[in-house]
């Protein structure tokens, strides 16, 4: 059985759940980029299996892809760079004790 | 009938390791699974035909983002993180959540369940760049100008000051 779009979009949908759900749960900051990578990752493959299936002559998906792969990478440096300044200050790598702004 | 085996495996693959990048207890090994992710991803867009998206997913991503991940996931936390549990008390919340968002996303997905035209496989870079050059000429300038930006801050915030 041949793929069709439909099957790419659920894989992107799988994808984004996973995301969501490492998102949310996990304690670690490292983990919490990486789970917002992953659903970059899905919009990036929703992107181009519309282009292909639906427009195959342009190429604005793949384009618009190539621009969320060079935003994903600029907020993976800063924030990266982020949880290496806030590793300093707060000696932590878990989310809930980063609390110092709450009253 | 390869392109379907392919994409199948593939896929397996991809939502396994991405299982994996947000359960594993130890941060090392979720770097590595999301490395294997995200190279499966780059042959999902080969098998869609994208050769320069393909190109991109594997230089930025895989020789980029993942590295760049493993680095920092080795220059962060202790011996003893191994022993502590990774994720939080709301993993029910967060499921219920993933369950939602699921319903919604697959009324969104089944109605292209019968789109199976395929297209000509041909080289997509000449499309891009064109585009790129073109009509999106202004948000190409303004990513050169993000990237610089991100630069910038990254090396503002990594910066340690010295006593």
């Amino acid at each position: 059985m041949t793929p069709s779009l439909g099957h790419y979009l659920a894989l992107g949908g799988l994808l984004f759940l996973a995301g969501i759900f490492g998102a949310l749960t996990r304690r670690n900051v490292v983990g919490i980029l990486m789970s917002i990578e992953l659903m970059f990752n899905a919009a990036n493959i929703n992107l181009a299996a519309f282009n292909h299936f639906l427009h195959p002559a342009g190429a604005l998906g793949m384009t618009m892809a190539l621009f969320i792969i060079a935003v994903a990478a600029a907020e993976v440096v800063v924030g990266l760079a982020l949880v290496l300044a806030i590793y300093r200050n707060a000696n932590s790598v878990y989310v809930e004790e980063f609390n110092l702004l709450k009253g | 009938m390869i392109p379907a085996i392919a994409f199948y495996l593939l896929a397996a693959v991809t939502v396994a390791s991405a299982v994996l990048v947000v359960t594993l207890r130890n941060t090392v090994h979720c770097a590595l699974a999301l490395g294997i992710c995200l190279a499966s991803v780059a042959g999902i867009f080969a098998n869609l035909g994208a050769d320069f998206l393909f190109a991109g997913q594997l230089l930025i991503y895989v020789g980029g983002i993942a590295v760049l991940m493993t680095f920092v996931v080795m220059l962060l936390g202790r011996a003893s993180d191994m022993h502590n549990r990774q994720v939080n008390q709301q993993w029910a919340a967060a499921l219920l959540i993933c369950a939602i968002t699921g319903t919604g996303l697959w009324h969104a997905a089944r109605v292209y369940l019968h789109v199976t035209k395929a297209a000509a496989g041909g080289p997509t870079t000449r499309a891009i760049g064109l585009l790129m050059l073109g009509d999106l000429a202004i948000p190409f300038e303004l990513i050169s100008l993000v990237l610089i930006a991100a630069l910038l801050g990254a090396i503002f915030f990594s910066h340690a000051e010295r006593p």
